[in-house]
């Protein structure tokens, strides 16, 4: 009945047809869920689309966005990498909590400085804190031979349990908190608001920014990029061209477990200005990046336009459960059907699809 | 030591091992056909959280306020006899099982990359218990009648291991008959065949796409009804409550790899696995531990020590490349 072809040759033509396709079957499936589970669908979706506009502050809810956003490019980026050398790290989400748990723990080190110096030590104590933690799948991996989906994902819970065991052990505030954390961070130490009264478009923001286009920069046009794409496309030739499996593992695991680490730190200044438990620490971050790396097609620009538009989704799924008093797990779903669009719309990109009626020809391409 | 603290012990072990052994069963028939589908997580959450939801509807009948969604019951002297019982765990496979068809849909439909598919099918899990569990906190589910009731003590300290829930049991022996028909039967045959070379299976005339439809679907039965044994029986009272699974659909990933493809060991690890769950339980009460050990390191002891278990048999890597299904994960094409 329907006949797939490989492509040999994949255009850019037929990228954007497949990225229509996910486009459209995304707003489709998430329309019908909004209709399904909403209360008053219509304004729903109305708002949830032009939220910024609908009598808020619009820097207020695109700051909103863009906050979301520059997590989860970043993270999704580090994991891009990984994926492209068909690398398997989805414990970002622990990589960002013990970068949160690092930047806290450097400044403890360094004896609870209040001087502007500290923010830059506090990223790289983040940094380092993520890259150690995504050292250990890593290291398994290389010595061990160990599968690093299952490692990196396992380390996710053993680092939540660490927020849990330092916000109410060794660094609990002396004022009691609940659920428990540690002192907050002096001001002086924590990242600004660049616009006063927008607290999520702070310094943190363009410091992420940064960070993805170095990051980007160095897929898109180095030979370690180079490498990548090689690893990714025809593993054989990788091996062939003297790449070290060994080093590329040990490459994409401590440059995402760093990124993801830095994130972390930025979080912890930017944010919330304390660690504490789990639950109130970790929004999931680490998982959604996960699907913004997919939905970008693990390319930097894919990345930036996917995370864009999940922390869009999530900024006006909030807006809808404040303002109509709508469930805000529609920016959960939408991210759900978006990833699931994507992976399915991957076939018209690699496939010509061929349809020829209904002739009988059994045993075939079912 | 006593005899009766060992019983005890046994008894814990088994109802931690329960879950993660029947998730793995499934998933072990799923791998073996040549699939890897890491959604286990998703499929078990989802079938946790619908068997608690109809096994508050359930028992309606002996209910006194039901509650005032129509759904459930707020005040009520119920139990939930065993046939019920089997009917709720079945709903909750079902619901594993409808979560599988869309990841089927996908893998084998739309040829789409497996890991990705499985991620996504995990956070599909998760967000839909999140978005439908929240509202069930005042819902009133009776407990799981138990095979003996009070005549367990007749049977002195072996009454508590007798007194499970006969799941327990079928599973060992479900996990054991898979095991078996994967190696003796015609059936097995076919499903290995699929798995080890799906190309020279498909020249035969195996129906590939339908062996592997099946095999994914039976995984999401089983993933399902391992999620409705957490959230009905595990604690002894029926509980639901957002990431209830806690990471045992992993634990299930984690038990094949360190079973190797083989049921037996499957079964083994199961047991393991299960002992360090057990373990976390009895260690909180133990004096004299120091300060960070309780809060911090015994909680991380269930993913601490598969990840420990995992690579030690890694390091031949042999082991693993001789047993795994050689197909597994990779991308089927049927030439025409």
């Amino acid at each position: 009945m329907i006949r797939l072809i490989r492509r040999a040759d994949v255009t850019a033509i037929h990228s954007l047809v497949s990225i229509a396709v996910a486009a459209v079957l995304t707003l489709v499936i998430s329309t019908i869920v909004l209709f399904l589970t909403a209360k008053a669908p219509v304004a729903a979706l109305m708002q949830l689309l032009t939220y910024p506009y609908q009598g808020g502050t619009v820097i207020v809810q695109w700051s909103k966005a863009l906050n979301m956003a520059a997590y989860l490019g970043v993270i999704g980026l580090g994991l891009s990498i990984c994926y492209r050398a068909n690398v398997w790290n989805i414990g970002a989400e622990g990589q960002f909590a013990m970068g949160g748990i690092g930047a806290f723990g450097t400044w403890l080190l360094l004896g609870s400085p209040t001087a502007w110096w500290a923010i830059p030590c506090l990223i790289m104590g983040g940094a380092f804190a993520g890259l150690l933690w995504a050292s250990i799948p890593a290291l398994l991996k290389t010595q061990a031979n160990t599968n690093e989906l299952l490692t990196s994902l396992m380390l996710v819970y053993v680092a939540a349990q660490t927020l849990f065991f330092v916000s109410n052990g060794p660094w609990q505030a002396p004022v009691r908190y609940s659920p428990s954390q540690t002192v907050f961070l002096p001001e002086s130490v924590q990242l600004n608001a660049i616009i006063p009264g927008v607290p999520t478009f702070h310094m943190g923001l363009p410091i992420a920014l940064g960070l993805f286009v170095v990051i980007a920069l160095l897929v898109l046009y180095t030979p370690f990029g180079y490498r990548l794409k090689v690893t990714e496309t025809t593993p054989r030739a990788a091996r062939f061209a003297g790449y070290s499996p060994r080093v590329t593992v040990w490459a994409v695991f401590l440059l995402s477990g760093a990124m993801a680490g830095a994130m972390g730190a930025i979080y912890l200044m930017g944010d919330i200005g304390y660690v504490t438990e789990e639950s109130n620490f970790l929004r999931g971050f680490g998982f959604s990046a996960i699907v913004v790396a997919f939905l970008g097609r693990l390319h930097p620009v894919g990345i930036l336009l996917a995370a864009l538009l999940l922390g869009y989704v999530a900024g006006g799924a909030s807006w809808i459960q404040a303002n109509l008093r709508e469930d805000d797990s529609i920016a959960g779903f939408i991210e759900v059907i978006a990833l699931m669009s994507t992976l399915a719309s991957a076939l018209f990109l690699q496939y010509r699809v061929q349809w020829r009626g209904f002739a009988t020809q059994p045993q075939e391409n079912r | 030591m006593e005899w009766a603290y060992l019983v005890l012990t046994l008894v814990s072990v088994l109802n931690f091992a329960t879950p993660l052994l029947l998730a793995a069963t499934g998933e072990l028939v799923v791998e073996k056909s040549g699939v890897l589908n890491l959604g286990v997580e998703g499929m078990m959450i989802v079938g946790a959280m619908t068997a608690y939801f109809v096994g508050a509807h359930i028992d309606l009948e002996v209910c006194t306020v039901p509650h005032f969604s129509g759904v459930g019951c707020l005040v009520g002297t119920s139990s939930i006899p065993m046939e019920r019982f089997a009917i709720v765990v079945l709903t909750g496979g079902l619901a594993g099982m409808a979560l599988s068809f869309l990841f089927a849909l996908l893998v084998l439909g739309f040829r789409s990359n497996q890991v990705a598919t499985g991620l996504g099918l995990t956070l599909l899990g998760l967000t839909l218990t999140n978005a439908l569990g929240s509202g069930s906190g005042d819902l009133k589910v009776g407990r799981v009648d138990t095979l003996l009731g009070t005549q367990a003590s007749d049977w002195g300290i072996w009454g508590p291991l007798l007194n499970m829930n006969p799941m327990v049991w079928l599973t060992i022996i479900l996990c054991l008959t898979v095991g078996w028909v994967l190696t003796h039967t015609r059936l097995g045959l076919i499903i290995r065949a699929v798995g080890e070379n799906h190309d020279s299976a498909h020249t035969l005339g195996l129906p590939v796409q339908w062996v592997r439809l099946g095999a994914i679907v039976f995984g999401g039965l089983c993933a399902g009804m391992a999620g409705a044994y957490i959230s009905m029986i595990q604690i002894g009272a029926p509980l639901w409550k957002e990431g209830i699974t806690a990471g045992a659909g992993w634990l299930a990933l984690a038990l094949i790899l360190f079973a190797t493809w083989r049921a037996e060991r499957v079964v083994l690890g199961a047991l393991i696995f299960g002992f360090t769950l057990a373990l976390e339980l009895r260690l909180q009460t133990l004096a004299g531990l120091p300060s960070w050990f309780v809060p911090w390191l015994l909680p991380s002891l269930p993913y601490l020590i598969p990840i420990i278990v995992l690579t030690l048999i890694s390091l031949d890597a042999r082991v693993i490349r001789r047993n795994a299904p050689a197909s597994l994960g990779k991308l089927f094409e049927p030439i025409s």
